[in-house]
């Protein structure tokens, strides 16, 4: 058993969430190096066991996309280091199985930027175990981090975000927010949304919202004569959908809905 | 500069002063089971009560150090003399109290405090209570106020004592809590009838003055259905450069429809290693309220726990933490949802300045069963300047789909705008900053009574002066 | 004609206090009422309960529209059976558009499903009715809507979804006059469209100049004070509501 995602700074050893253990195989090695100045775009649907580094020069910025839609169990990491004013644009949906995945990315860079958006939709048996940290060392650096999902039948769930304003990382900018709805009663979501600060000049902020959908919302909707159920799964398409929008490319987003079984959102 | 050492050095020393021990009889340090045995004689423990102990520290030899949280490697245990016994038995007239504890405790305005309408006192010297006063009418309305070994040998409560003593916490919880089941001594036990409503505060204020003495009080508190209390729990030791242990322990049993009001002030001397556990249980309909301010120590770690037992229960946290030189406060609140529509609060702020680490921590779980349950946290951090720290690491943990969670959390500085317009009305930079501070402060100071909203603000004062270089 | 809402006795509280002291309601197919009322009386109320709000609890009377009993029945069915209310403040709901929430409400109504292109042209000629900009079909439902366009936007969802009954609360409050002449239009398509019946509550005449009144209810401390034919409108912008409160 080796033990992955580990949590930078241990919390309650009861809560099940400093780390977790799987049997995994060698991790299979990919190296992106995007060069200075240049714009790329990368798609890619995940095999099992894959460790990517990427290397982001000054000034360049990738677009990475990563689908994990195999059904097979998986351990996935993704290192980036982002130089002077590089940025990553990240978009990963996970849409089931058992997955663990780390997602650690150096902000070494003056102004370097990280967005991700993270999108699941898990059903029964799924399990998933997310691990990400930005460290920001770079002065003016920024993340932006957004995390939708939906969790069904007995899906267990762990997000663990942190956001790691190093010493000389003034000026720099992070938020977090995950939003989970919960649709079944047997389903285990934890949500662990860390900030560690070292630096004065920093902002940071967090933000979780866990479970049903404000009453007032469902009210509204209710009174146009959309049921309860088809409310959560709108609401659900609605948000992933967001997501995938994002992705810009035809082929891949129809594949997803194929997948996630909502081609007919797509006539 | 200069102003600055000088000013927070002549401040502190309010806090930081003490009377040389003469008659004090001290145990030798280390625990064995020959020293506990020793301490349970002395006290006159019940045999259940020996035996208690004697297990504990089983336990205690077997469980490891945390392995999570600020480092507590400087705190070497066989250094900690367990008990110190007192120099006079319990007092009931504070006439009776030997003169330099009563001077020590006219410094801290303990009777002044008491004779504005506090309902009763219990103040602990070192180890024991030397001071007890319940009002009058406080005890007429069938309220229990004492120190926890009188209870424990007056036959009305004993069997109460036993079967809650040390139930909520066992001593099982970690490595401190069964230290303090080993060698506990002193503190309160409170218990309030059915449907007794008491309008004023009790309060009581602890202090540990002997050299690399520990503290180990223990507070139970039982409120039975449809009551209500407020209980003060104020705390303030002396300077010594020797690290010193506090392993407190507070047990809440709180009842159906009740309500458990229970506000801290901890303004530990900052060698102190503070690892308390307090922990509230919540029957139906029934509220814990914590209101908790964390300004002393060395190191703390303080996690006031409430665990919502009864439909409809709820649990509220307002807390306040300002870390400054040489301090490493972990504080937080920890909440379990166990039954159906219980809720939750948790709003708090912390400050690190000049080098100070703040760590916010909190656990809220909602349980299978804790159908149709809310929970909303919120935490503020606020840095002073960059070479202090603030940590901020929640965790919600959800098993049930019927439950609704939020958190929030937001960390920066004070914003250069609210300066200058504070400046431009005429204030300096100091003042300003203090001011902004103070406000940041006040989910918990418009909490507290007066008088320690009072007390609080002024120690936000102290902690900032001269805080710009 | 016959009856399609019938209230009787209505009584209904908001955290344990009573607001309505059982009110009475009967409108006929294809009628206009009119609800007025000083603030405070309980017209927001009697409308919210119609519609099945969770912050109204009915503790006693009966509703029964189109002959059934929906006293107890959940919003989204009572949607079905045809009434529809437009919300004095309604609410922001990020992440989800205009265009997928009406789509899926208007297949939800009608019990059929329907293409895209085809939903997409029938609300083109709503919005076209509204004067309002095609993008907001896009636009998350509400988000960042000033107050005119939260209220086009709620006539909008009546006009697609095009119920037997619309309930407009205070539909007309805080809009400017072209406002109010443009929702006062889409009121107005709406009934030569569906010939379905309206319930206003209102404090202002204004949005009533185009419409031809049947019946004026007057609210007042949770009861029906008065009620009348369009003449009670004009008696109340005259003289206030002094005549109708205890």
């Amino acid at each position: 058993m080796t033990k992955l995602n580990i949590l930078p700074l241990p919390t309650f050893a009861r809560l099940g969430v400093n780390y977790t253990e799987r049997e995994v195989a060698a991790f299979k090695r990919e190296e992106i190096t995007v060069p200075d100045g240049a714009e790329q775009q990368i798609i890619k649907f995940v095999s099992p066991c894959s460790e990517t580094v990427v290397t982001v020069g000054k000034g360049a910025a990738l677009k990475l996309v990563v689908i994990f839609a195999d059904k097979q169990s998986c351990a996935a990491r993704l290192v980036t280091t982002l130089d002077d004013s590089a940025k990553l644009d990240l978009i990963q949906l996970y849409l089931g199985d058992d997955t663990v995945s780390e997602i650690v990315t150096e902000l070494k860079g003056c102004k370097a930027a990280f967005t991700a958006e993270i999108g699941y939709d898990l059903g029964a048996g799924d399990k998933l175990d997310i691990n990400l940290v930005a460290n920001h060392y770079g002065r003016k650096s920024m993340s932006e981090i957004a995390v939708n999902g939906v969790l069904r039948d007995n899906a267990q769930k762990t997000f663990k975000g942190t956001i790691d304003f190093r010493t000389g990382s003034a000026g720099a900018k992070g938020s977090e927010k995950e939003d989970v709805i919960l649709m079944n009663e047997a389903v285990v979501n934890k949500t662990v949304p860390v900030i560690l600060c070292d630096e004065e000049d920093v902002e940071g902020s967090h933000g979780a919202t866990i479970g049903r959908i404000d009453e007032k919302h469902i009210y509204y909707m209710q009174s146009r004569g959309i049921p309860e159920e088809k409310i959560y799964e709108l609401i659900t398409r609605a948000r992933l959908s967001k997501i995938i929008g994002k992705i810009g490319d035809e082929q891949a987003e129809k594949r997803i809905y194929t997948i996630l079984g909502w081609s007919d959102d797509i006539e | 500069m200069k102003e600055k050492t000088q000013v927070a050095d002549i401040n502190r020393s309010l806090y930081d002063f003490r009377y040389d021990e003469d008659e004090s009889s001290f145990l030798d340090s280390g625990i064995t089971p020959g020293i506990i045995r020793e301490i349970s004689a002395e006290k006159g423990d019940p045999e259940w009560m020996t035996e208690f102990r004697l297990h504990s520290l089983e336990i205690y030899n077997r469980l490891k150090m945390p392995d999570w949280g600020p480092d507590i490697s400087g705190l070497n245990m066989d250094n900690i003399v367990a008990y110190i016994r007192p120099k006079k038995g319990m007092q009931s007239d504070w006439n009776e109290v030997p003169d330099d504890i009563k001077e020590t405790f006219e410094k801290l305005g303990i009777p002044q405090a008491e004779r504005e309408s506090l309902a009763g006192v219990g103040a602990q010297y070192d180890s024991e209570l030397v001071y007890h006063n319940v009002r009058k009418e406080v005890a007429e309305s069938g309220v229990v106020y004492t120190d926890l070994e009188s209870a424990m040998h007056d036959e009305r409560y004993a069997e109460m004592i036993r079967s809650h003593f040390m139930k909520l916490v066992p001593p099982t919880d970690h490595k401190f809590a069964a230290l303090h089941g080993a060698v506990w001594s002193g503190g309160s036990f409170v218990y309030v009838p059915a449907g007794v409503k008491l309008e004023i505060p009790l309060q009581s204020y602890f202090r540990l003055n002997a050299k690399g003495a520990g503290q180990f009080e223990h507070t139970l508190i039982i409120v039975e259905d449809n009551a209500y209390l407020h209980f003060i729990e104020g705390c303030s030791a002396p300077k010594y450069y020797e690290a010193s242990l506090h392993a407190g322990c507070v047990e809440l049993y709180v009842g159906n429809n009740s309500t458990l009001r229970y506000s801290t002030i901890e303004n530990w001397s900052k060698n102190m290693y503070n690892l308390n556990t307090k922990r509230a249980t919540v029957g139906e309909g029934g509220k814990v309220e914590w209101v908790s301010g964390s300004f002393g120590s060395h190191v703390s770690y303080l996690y006031p726990m409430s665990i919502l037992n009864g439909r409809g229960a709820r649990a509220e946290f307002t807390g306040i933490t300002f870390a400054g030189e040489g301090q490493n406060l972990d504080t937080g609140a920890k909440i379990v949802h166990n039954a159906p529509e219980t809720s939750s609060y948790m709003n708090t702020r912390s400050i690190s300045k000049s080098g100070g680490i703040s760590t916010f921590r909190s656990a809220v779980t909602i349980n299978e069963n804790a159908v149709g349950s809310k929970s909303a946290v919120s935490c503020e951090s606020l840095m002073l300047d960059s070479i202090s720290r603030s940590d901020t690491i929640p965790s919600m943990v959800v098993k049930t789909d019927k439950a609704d969670v939020g958190h929030e959390a937001r960390i920066g500085r004070i914003s250069d705008e609210a300066v200058f317009y504070l400046m431009s009305r005429g204030l300096d930079e100091n003042a300003a900053k203090a001011l902004i501070v103070s406000g940041f402060a006040d989910n918990v100071s418009k909490e507290l009574p007066l008088e320690y909203a009072v007390e609080m603000n002024n120690l936000i004062n102290l902690e900032m002066k001269g805080s710009i270089g | 004609m016959s009856e399609l809402l019938k209230i009787t006795g209505l009584r209904v509280s908001a955290e344990d206090k009573e607001i309505l002291h059982g009110v009475d309601l009967t409108i006929n197919e294809g009628e206009t009422h009119v609800i007025m009322g000083p603030n405070g009386a309980g017209k927001s109320t009697l409308g919210a309960a119609i519609m099945g709000s969770p912050e109204y609890a009915i503790t006693g009377g009966s509703i029964v529209f189109d002959d059934n009993d929906i006293t107890e029945e959940t919003p989204d069915k009572r949607a079905k059976h045809g009434i529809f209310l437009s919300f004095q403040n309604p609410i922001e709901i990020p992440g989800i558009t205009l265009s997928s929430f009406l789509r899926s409400a208007y297949e939800q109504i009608t019990g059929e499903r329907i293409k895209l292109f085809e939903f997409k042209k029938k609300l083109g000629a709503a919005m076209d009715i509204l004067q309002l900009d095609k993008s907001y079909a896009d636009r998350e439902l509400n988000v960042g809507f000033s107050g005119g366009e939260k209220k086009k936007a709620e006539i909008l969802q009546l006009l697609v979804l095009r119920p037997k009954l619309a309930i407009l609360d205070e539909t007309d409050s805080g809009l400017d006059v072209d406002a109010v002449k443009t929702v006062s239009a889409g009121i107005k398509a709406y009934k030569e469209q569906t010939g379905g019946s309206l319930l206003i509550i209102t404090h202002n005449t204004k949005i009533l100049e185009a419409l031809i009144v049947d019946k004026t209810h007057i609210i007042a401390d949770g009861k029906l004070a008065a009620e009348g034919g369009a003449e009670l409108i004009d008696e109340v912008a005259e003289h206030g509501f002094e005549n109708y409160t205890g």
